[in-house]
């Protein structure tokens, strides 16, 4: 005996994992307007630091390796890249709310791909850098900023700051999925810390006197910088930006390495 | 003859048994924090931290830019600027601290029983203000290690101890006062970055002379600015008790509007529980 088995009344749904990871990048950008909050690491931060580092370190232009007189060059594209980096954190912490409310236990139990945890954070990190790139953009040319090479330097600005925005996503899911609570916050902010300040960030190499020296020439934000702040110091050359790229997907690879292993190790 | 008594339940309690709970108080405030170290140290480290890689990568800036003239290095620039940051993160603490008491129920426990009213302020202060005597020789002693030598000798290094106390009960009685009003741990640790920013306004770590425009004129206004430069002086150029005293002064008068606001927000709270 056969069993008839009727006609599926309506098209199955669509197995793409895509619109998915859409909707968790939108998702995560709409946290943001819920939890104002939020905003402060993403924005305020990154203002404060070009406003507050300009101002209190201005007379480091004097250094006899600086490579600009205008400190805003200098501490411009830093301020972005910081506030890319905590658009990652911004994701990490996101996620960290999902689990503690048990939307992400709903998104493990579903028949879905995989993919979009971890496309879905990229597409929110990537989404929130780029805004806090225009407006501290914004802000660093009303106080004075000059790019020296307009639009090829502000695209590669903006790909440094969607490469930190991927590095530090990546690390903050491995983090939260290894310690999915808000303890992982402070991990978080100190690993982003750490990996800012012990590079170019405040000073060039050649103006470094100690310690930092040696860590900032393996550190691959700094090759992430001078990539980012070509557009401010003079021209934009493939000599200066292909370690930056480099730099860029190796950090990723590994950072998303530990993100996927970590997410193996909260599925029980 | 009428004897008017501004509050009767502190009247019934001696001023000697009020002295007592104070210290009881204080000491619980003191373990308190040092069975905490996720607490306290984060302010001894991140400090220390931010003064060891300024020093590695501004370093030069003592040789180049203005304002750094006499100065040996940054490092020795740096710490009365460290032990202000770590008493800032200290000071916040004893308000959390308060707010938590609060939270927790410990707060009422504490009015139902026949304490003075006065010593719960009293004693959460005073162990703030231990907390930055340590948090002051801590420093001394690793910067010192790292090459630093004060150079007003042990007079200079008092002076920074008790600067790092007073400064304590500016910001505990500060954070105390907001703990008090909103009764929330989380209201006290949002006026951090406040705190901060502050502290970057100012000449806690570069000269003022190196900065220019409005920036340089908020930081020569910022009561931080004044109170470092004078405990500077005892870092770099040697013992001078007028600088020293002046800096002191300035905390002890912060000191008086803190704890006075925070004894008006105590009993407004007491009001409102009675």
């Amino acid at each position: 005996m056969t069993a008839a088995v009727g006609r599926p009344t309506a098209e199955p749904r669509s197995t793409s994992w895509l619109p998915v990871a859409w909707s968790l990048g939108k998702r995560s950008m709409v946290g943001i307007l819920r939890v104002p909050a939020a905003v402060v690491p993403l924005v305020a931060m990154p203002m404060f630091f070009v406003i507050a580092f300009s101002g209190s370190f201005r007379s480091l232009s004097s250094l006899p390796s600086f490579p600009t007189d205008n400190i805003y060059n200098w501490f411009v594209p830093f301020a972005i890249l910081q506030g890319a980096a905590f658009a990652g954190f911004g994701t990490g912490f996101s996620t960290v709310r999902d689990i503690e409310g048990g939307f992400y236990d709903r998104l493990l139990l579903s028949p879905g791909s995989r993919k979009p945890l971890f496309v879905g954070p990229i597409i929110a990190g990537i989404a929130r850098c780029t805004f806090t790139l225009v407006v501290v953009l914004a802000l660093g040319l009303a106080l004075g900023a000059e790019p020296t090479d307009v639009v090829p330097g502000m695209l590669a600005l903006w790909v440094a700051a969607v490469g930190v925005a991927v590095i530090a996503t990546g690390w903050a899911l491995g983090l939260v999925f290894r310690v999915p609570n808000q303890r992982s916050g402070p991990i978080l902010q100190i690993g982003i810390f750490f990996a800012m300040f012990l590079s170019t960030g405040n000073t060039p190499l050649e103006d470094q006197v100690g310690w930092t020296r040696y860590i900032a020439r393996i550190n691959p934000l700094t090759p992430i910088l001078a990539m980012a702040r070509q557009g401010f110091l003079g021209h934009v050359e493939w000599d200066t930006t292909w370690p930056g790229l480099v730099a860029i997907v190796g950090s990723s690879a590994a950072l998303w390495l530990f993100a996927v292993t970590g997410l193996k190790r909260l599925i029980p | 003859m009428t004897v008017v008594v501004a509050d009767p339940h502190e009247a019934r309690i001696g001023s000697r048994e009020a002295f007592n709970q104070a210290r009881g108080l204080a000491r619980r405030s003191i373990r308190g924090t040092l069975r905490q170290p996720q607490v306290w140290l984060p302010g001894l480290l991140f400090p220390m931290f931010i003064a060891a890689v300024n020093t590695s990568t501004m370093g030069k800036a003592i040789h180049f830019a203005p304002g750094f003239e006499g100065v040996p290095s940054l490092l020795a620039f740096l710490l009365p600027a460290s032990i202000t940051q770590s008493v800032l993160f200290g000071g916040l603490t004893a308000g959390s601290d308060t707010a938590l008491d609060i939270q927790t129920g410990f707060f009422d426990r504490l009015l139902a029983s026949p304490v003075s009213r006065t010593s719960i302020l009293v004693g959460r202060l005073a162990g703030a203000s231990a907390t930055g005597a340590i948090q002051a020789v801590v420093f001394i002693v690793v910067y010192g290690i790292f090459g630093v030598r004060v150079a007003a000798g042990v007079p200079g290094m008092l002076l920074l101890v008790v600067f790092a106390m007073v400064l304590a009960i500016v910001i505990g009685g500060f954070a105390a006062m907001l703990a008090l009003r909103t009764g929330s741990a989380e209201a006290v640790q949002n006026v951090f970055p406040l705190t901060f920013i502050s502290l970057f306004i100012s000449s806690a770590f570069f000269p003022t002379e190196a900065m220019t425009g409005a920036y340089q004129w908020i930081a020569e206004r910022n009561p931080i600015t004044w109170m470092i430069d004078g405990m500077r002086h005892q870092v770099i150029d040697g013992l001078d008790w007028s600088e020293g005293l002046t800096s002191i002064a300035i905390a002890v008068v912060l000191a008086v509007l803190a704890v006075y606001g925070a004894n008006r927000a105590l009993r407004t709270r007491l009001r409102r529980a009675s």
